[in-house]
């Protein structure tokens, strides 16, 4: 009856009308577009200068890296396009790079504006007691 | 599949899985966020580990590998394999939002869609057995016995070593 992903899928995936998403793709070329977001935005983030690698007791995220922050943010976004059945051209290939590209931008230039670094611990009040 | 027999066996792997992740990126040895201090403490002074506290709490508070595996079996139940990507994706901006600098959700989440994909594709497992099994892995945690949880998952942080104290 009143299935809301279903419908909400559907509606999201008239882009189709268009002729640009790819009818017909199969899971090879989904593993290859994922790892060619994961490689080109890895890539292109040690291409800006990011280090690779985080700084070294992993704890604390907010120091951005080509490993960690910059694959995922381009593997979900790649995802959402995946889940609404718009690859574009060349079995997503494409798509899949553009979105390595931008991501790796995004996490040079935008991820301190968007997500700002916590205040001081000590800056807060203290509600310890 | 038996759905009790999944169940039972969902929730073992859930539970290793986000107690494995969350302890390896180092929630028992110091609080995420400030509430998860409170809880740690409370639970010390309630005669529990404190460690073990601070595992508690950091599940509590943000979103770490036990929110991360739930989220992962909810969208691979609706998306399939995007979908507990997607949820990884989600849980890192969580994490942003609620200030954890914590690793644990966002690769906890991925561990679970790799755990899922396994499980549904060849065991014939249902992702419906994992969301009920990652209930009962959090109910195990924090809802029985906090106490007693506690000192269980103290014992495994040592194992780790990466136990408060240290």
């Amino acid at each position: 009856m009143f299935d809301l992903v279903d419908s909400t899928i559907f509606f999201a995936s008239y882009g189709n009308a268009l002729g640009l998403a790819n009818v017909s793709i199969g899971p090879f070329d989904i593993v290859l577009a994922y790892i060619a977001a994961i490689v080109v935005s890895i890539v292109v983030a040690l291409a800006l200068k990011i280090p690779l690698l985080p700084s070294k007791p992993y704890r604390y995220s907010f120091d951005v890296s080509a490993i960690y922050p910059t694959p995922i943010i381009a593997i979900g976004i790649f995802s959402i396009f995946l889940v609404l059945n718009y690859t574009f051209m060349y079995n997503g290939l494409v798509l899949a790079i553009i979105i390595g590209i931008l991501s790796a931008l995004f996490v040079k230039y935008l991820f301190d504006f968007v997500f700002p670094k916590p205040l001081n611990e000590d800056n807060g009040e203290d509600i310890d007691e | 599949m038996n759905e009790v027999i999944g169940i039972i066996i969902a929730a073992i792997l859930c539970w290793l899985n986000f107690v494995i992740v969350d302890t390896y990126f180092g929630l028992p040895e110091q609080p995420g966020v400030r509430g998860a201090k409170i809880v740690g403490k409370n639970v010390e002074k309630r005669g529990g580990d404190i460690a073990g506290g601070y595992f508690q709490g950091n599940v509590l508070c943000s979103p770490d590998a036990s929110a991360g595996t739930l989220l992962a079996s909810i969208g691979y139940l609706l998306l399939g394999i995007p979908g507990g990507i997607i949820a990884a994706f989600f849980v890192f901006m969580g994490n942003r939002l609620c200030a954890d600098p914590g690793y644990a959700g966002t690769c906890g989440s991925l561990t679970a869609t790799l755990i899922l994909f396994i499980c549904c594709s060849f065991l014939g497992f249902a992702p419906e057995m994992f969301i009920v099994g990652m209930v009962i892995a959090i109910l195990t945690i924090q809802g029985i016995d906090q106490v007693r949880a506690s000192v269980v998952l103290g014992k495994i942080a040592e194992k780790f070593n990466r136990h408060a104290r240290e």
